[in-house]
C-alpha cells in the first residue's frame, strides 16, 4: 500500500500542524511517512502544501499521483485537482466553520477518520498536545465530517522515528560536543540554528568524552552557544577565533553565504584551524528560488576559496547519515586541523523522513596532537605564509616547503576516510545496470528502483572521492547519473576522477524533487534506449 | 641597573621577536608598538599572563606588529579584525584580547563589523592605526582620507569628504572610545592601559603618520590638546566635531573622549560567565598543584 495525500493552504494556516499530527499517529500505528514540504519565500498567504507519503514499507519520497487533498483553502483545490487519482478524496475546510486555529485538528480528525484508524488514537494525541475543550471538539467534528476510506491497520514494525535533515545536523553536532555554532540566517540552512539555539544551556548527561585538551569540555555539560553574527564574513572569521581557542566550531549557511564566506575558508587552510561548515543548498544563480531544492552547489563546495589547500565534503542522504556524517566531518577536521563541509540541501533539510535504524555509534571528536590552545602557551595562527612559530615568511623554500604539506596532510585525510563509508551500494548488488547519485536523491532513487534491476551507488564522500567508484563503473553495463542539477555536477567530477564518462544522465533542475514514480519512468525510458 | 628594571627589560625581551623589522625607517608604526610593549610588560608585572593576551591582526602596514609582538595571535584577513577577534572572546572569554586594525580596514572593508561591535560590547581592545593612507598598496585614499588627495588611483584628487570615525563610534554605542598620537608614546601608553582595563568594547585610534604617502595629512601635532577623561555623551560628541579630518583647522583632542558602563557581551551569555568562572577555577588549582610540588 502506497498513499499519498496532499494537504495545502496559505502560509500561516498551520498545514505542517495537521501534516505532524496526522505522521506521529501513523509512526506510531508501524508506518513509514515521507512529508514534503513546498513553500513560496513568504510568510502569511501564498500557496503551501505538504504531500504527506504513507507505506508500510519504507520510504522516503512522494508519488506524484495524489489519494486525497486536505484543502485548507479553495486554492489547493484548484491548482492540484489534476492530480488527483480516480475516486480521490478531498477534505474542504469549507465544511468547517468558525473553528479559528483549531481548524488543523478537525483537518487531521477527518484525515484520521479517512485512513481508518482508531478515533481514540486521535483523541489521546490531542489530550495530552493540547487538552482543551475546543481542541477536542474540533478534532471530533472533523472524525464525524468523513467515512472509512481506507482500512490502516497496525504493523509490525517498532521505534519509527520521524527526522528532517536539519535535525540529523544539529543531532551529529551534538554528538560531536560541539561548542559554537555561528550563523547569519539564511534558508534552507537556519533550520540547525533554530534546532542548536533550542538546546542550549541543556545539560547533556548522555555523552561523556575524555578529552582534556579542549578547554570547554568541563563537567560534562552543554556549553553550547548559537551566535547570530552581522553578516556571513563574519560568521566565518569569528567561527575561526573561536576555533582557535579550541572550541568545536560549526557554522551554517546557504549558497550566497558560502560565497561570501569564501575567503575565510581559505584563510582556514593556510592557518589550519579546524572548521566544519554546514551547506544547505538551493537553486540559484544569486538568490535564485530560494525556498526550494537543488544539488547546483557542489562546485562551490569543491572548490570555493582561493589558493590550494585539503579540504573534505560530505553529503548525507538522509538524515541518519545527517547525524553520522556530521559526527565524521567534526572528527576529521578535529584530528587534521582542516576544513570540513557538509552538503546538504532544502529537500534534505526540511522534509520529514522515518526510519527504524539506529544511528552508528558516536565517534570521539578529539584534538590532533599538535594542536596548541592560546592562554597555556603562545601559540600564532596567521594569513600569511609562515614558519614553525607561525611568523610571516616569503621565502622561496618554506613556501613550497608548506604546499607540500598541505598536500601530504590531503593524502592522510583520504587513508583515514577509507574507515568510512564514503560509498554505499542499495539495490540488487549483483546487477550489472548502475545508478549513481549522491544527497537528498538517495531515498527517491531506493523507493523508484523497488523491484528493478538495478543496483544503487550512493557517493557519500565528494572529496576525498572513493577509489571503489571506478570499480563499480567498469563491473556496470548501463550506468545512469542523476543529480538536481543542470551539468551533472558528480558525474564531472567523476570522469576527472576516472576518465570514465556517463552517458546516460537523469537531471532535474526546476528546483522540485523528483517523485518516484515519475523518476522510475525516466530510469524505465533509459534502458529502452538500451534495447534499441 | 636596578631589579625593577632588570625586571622590565627581561620581560621585554621576551615581548620582542626576532623576526626583522619591515616598517620604513621613522614609521609611527614603531611607536605604537613600543607603546603596547610597555603597557604589556606593565600589564604582566601587575598580575597578566603574558600567555593570556591574544592579538588579532588586519592587513596593511599595521599588521606587521603581529610579527613583532610576541603574544599569541591570529594574523588575520583584510578587514576582518573584529570578527576573529569577537570569535575568540566567545570561545575564551578570559582571554585579553587586542586587535590592531588600518584605518582602511576597519573603515573600509570591514565597516560593518565596527558598527555591531559597539553593540556587541565585547571585552575587547580595537587599536586602529590611523595614516589616512592605504600604506602597503601604494597610497591610495581611504575613507578617512583628506579631500582633494591626489594619489595614483585617484589622479583628479579624493573628491569625498573624510568620515569621522570618532562620531560613527559614539553612534555605534561603543563603551570606550580614545584617541591618541603615535608619536607621544608615554600617552598611548597610558590609554591603552585604561583600554584594556576597561569592562567593554574599548576603540582606540591612534594617528599615525606615513612618512612616504599622503604626506599633507602629517604634522598636526601642533592642533593635538589633551583631554581630561570624559563621561559625558554631550561632552564627547563636541569632542568629536572639533577636528574633521579634512583639514588642519581647529583642535584635535586626544584622551579618553568617552567611557561608560555597559553589560558586556561576556555578562550577556551565561554560557561565557559559566565557561570564564570555570577556567578561572581550573586555573587557580592547577597553581596550588604547582605550588605544592
Amino acid at each position: 500500500m502506497r498513499l499519498n495525500i496532499l494537504i495545502g493552504g496559505k502560509a500561516g494556516q498551520g498545514i505542517n500542524k495537521v501534516s505532524e499530527i496526522v505522521s506521529m499517529i501513523l509512526i506510531k500505528q508501524g508506518y513509514f511517512v515521507f512529508n514534503y514540504r513546498d513553500y513560496p519565500s513568504l510568510i502569511r498567504g501564498g500557496h503551501n502544501f505538504n504531500i504527506l507519503s504513507v507505506s508500510e514499507e519504507k520510504i522516503g519520497s512522494y508519488q506524484s499521483k495524489l489519494d486525497g487533498i486536505v484543502a485548507l483553502d479553495q486554492k489547493t483545490i484548484a491548482l492540484h485537482k489534476n492530480k488527483l487519482k480516480k475516486g480521490g478524496f478531498v477534505v474542504d475546510s469549507k465544511d468547517f466553520e468558525n473553528l479559528g486555529r483549531n481548524l488543523n485538528l478537525a483537518l487531521a480528525g477527518a484525515l484520521i477518520k479517512i485512513l481508518g484508524i482508531d478515533n481514540k488514537i486521535l483523541m489521546e494525541e490531542i489530550k495530552k498536545e493540547f487538552n482543551k475543550k475546543e481542541a477536542l471538539s474540533a478534532a471530533e467534528k472533523g472524525l464525524a465530517s468523513q467515512k472509512n476510506i481506507f482500512n490502516i491497520k497496525k504493523q509490525n514494525n517498532n521505534n519509527i522515528t520521524l527526522m528532517t535533515g536539519s535535525q540529523g545536523i544539529a543531532q551529529g553536532a551534538i554528538n560531536s560536543r560541539i561548542d559554537r555554532y555561528i550563523a547569519y540566517p539564511m534558508t534552507p540552512a537556519t533550520g540547525v540554528m533554530h534546532e542548536l539555539a533550542a538546546s542550549q544551556l541543556k545539560n547533556d548527561k548522555t555523552i561523556s568524552h575524555n578529552n582534556n585538551k579542549n578547554i570547554h569540555q568541563h563537567n560534562h555539560q552543554n556549553n553550547l552557544l548559537v551566535f547570530q553574527a552581522e553578516n556571513e564574513i563574519a560568521v566565518v572569521n569569528a567561527a575561526l577565533g573561536a576555533s582557535f581557542t579550541g572550541a568545536k566550531t560549526i557554522i551554517g549557511t546557504s549558497g550566497g553565504g558560502f560565497d561570501l564566506m569564501c575567503e575565510g575558508i581559505s584563510l582556514q587552510g593556510q592557518s589550519e584551524i579546524p572548521l566544519v561548515i554546514y551547506l544547505a543548498a538551493r537553486p540559484g544563480p544569486g538568490t535564485g528560488v530560494p525556498t526550494y531544492s537543488s544539488q547546483a552547489d557542489l562546485n562551490i563546495a569543491l572548490r570555493g576559496g582561493h589558493g590550494e589547500f585539503p579540504r573534505i565534503v560530505i553529503a548525507p542522504g538522509d538524515p541518519l547519515e545527517c547525524i553520522e556524517k556530521t559526527n565524521e566531518a567534526f572528527y576529521l577536521s578535529e584530528k587534521f586541523n582542516s576544513l570540513s563541509v557538509i552538503l546538504s540541501d532544502k529537500h534534505l533539510a526540511e522534509s520529514w523522513f522515518s526510519s527504524d535504524r539506529k544511528p552508528n555509534k558516536i565517534l570521539n571528536v578529539k584534538s590532533s596532537r599538535n594542536r596548541k590552545i592560546p592562554g597555556k602557551r603562545i601559540v600564532k595562527a596567521s594569513s600569511y605564509e609562515h614558519d614553525e612559530m607561525g611568523y610571516t615568511t616569503e621565502s622561496a623554500e618554506i613556501a613550497a616547503q608548506k604546499a607540500k604539506g598541505r598536500l601530504l596532510k590531503y593524502e592522510k585525510i583520504q587513508k583515514e576516510c577509507d574507515k568510512f563509508e564514503m560509498i554505499k551500494i542499495h539495490g540488487k548488488k549483483k546487477s550489472k545496470n548502475l545508478i549513481i547519485g549522491w544527497g537528498s536523491t538517495k531515498t527517491v532513487i531506493l523507493d523508484a528502483i523497488k523491484g528493478l534491476d538495478y543496483k544503487f551507488l550512493q557517493v557519500l564522500y565528494l572529496m576525498p572521492l572513493s577509489d571503489k567508484i571506478r570499480e563499480e563503473m567498469k563491473k556496470a553495463k548501463k550506468i545512469i547519473l542523476i543529480e538536481e542539477n543542470m551539468t551533472g555536477q558528480l558525474g564531472r567530477i567523476i570522469r576527472e576522477k576516472t576518465s570514465l564518462k556517463i552517458k546516460h544522465r537523469i537531471l532535474k533542475y526546476d528546483g522540485r524533487t523528483f517523485s518516484s514514480d515519475v523518476l522510475r519512468d525516466e530510469i524505465l525510458k533509459v534502458k529502452n534506449e538500451y534495447k534499441k | 641597573m636596578s631589579t625593577k628594571n632588570k625586571l622590565k627589560t627581561k620581560l621585554r625581551i621576551k615581548l620582542g621577536t626576532k623576526n626583522e623589522d619591515t616598517w620604513c625607517p621613522g614609521c609611527p608604526n614603531h611607536n605604537i608598538l613600543e607603546s603596547t610593549k610597555r603597557v604589556l610588560t606593565k600589564l604582566i608585572g601587575k598580575g597578566y599572563k603574558q600567555e593570556d593576551f591574544a592579538m588579532v591582526t588586519g592587513i596593511g602596514c599595521h599588521a606587521k606588529i603581529f610579527d613583532y609582538l610576541n603574544i599569541s595571535g591570529i594574523y588575520g584577513l583584510h578587514g576582518r579584525v573584529l570578527p576573529t577577534a569577537l570569535g575568540i572572546k566567545l570561545g575564551n572569554p578570559n582571554l585579553t584580547v587586542l586587535g590592531f586594525a588600518g584605518d582602511g580596514d576597519t573603515y573600509a572593508e570591514g565597516m560593518a563589523h565596527f558598527i555591531h561591535a559597539g553593540r556587541y560590547n565585547a571585552n575587547m581592545t580595537l587599536v586602529v592605526h590611523d595614516n589616512q593612507s592605504f600604506s602597503l598598496t601604494t597610497g591610495q585614499s581611504t575613507p578617512t582620507s583628506q579631500q582633494g588627495y591626489k594619489n595614483k588611483a585617484k589622479p583628479f584628487g579624493e573628491f569625498d569628504k573624510p568620515l569621522n570615525p570618532i562620531k560613527l563610534a559614539l553612534a555605534s554605542g561603543m563603551s570606550f572610545i580614545a584617541r591618541c598620537n603615535a608619536r607621544d608614546v608615554a600617552h598611548t601608553e597610558r590609554i591603552l592601559e585604561k583600554a584594556i582595563r576597561h569592562k567593554g568594547f574599548s576603540f582606540v585610534e591612534i594617528i599615525q603618520d606615513c612618512l612616504i604617502f599622503n604626506l599633507e595629512a602629517n604634522n598636526k601635532d601642533g592642533l593635538m590638546y589633551k583631554i581630561s577623561d570624559n563621561k559625558n555623551k554631550k561632552k564627547a560628541e563636541q569632542l568629536a566635531e572639533e577636528w574633521d579630518y579634512n583639514n588642519k583647522h581647529g583642535r584635535i583632542p586626544l584622551g579618553v573622549i568617552y567611557q561608560e558602563k555597559k553589560k558586556t557581551l561576556e555578562e550577556k551569555w551565561p554560557q561565557l560567565a559559566a565557561l570564564s568562572k570555570t577556567l578561572r577555577k581550573r586555573k587557580i588549582s592547577r597553581k596550588r598543584k604547582t605550588e605544592i610540588k
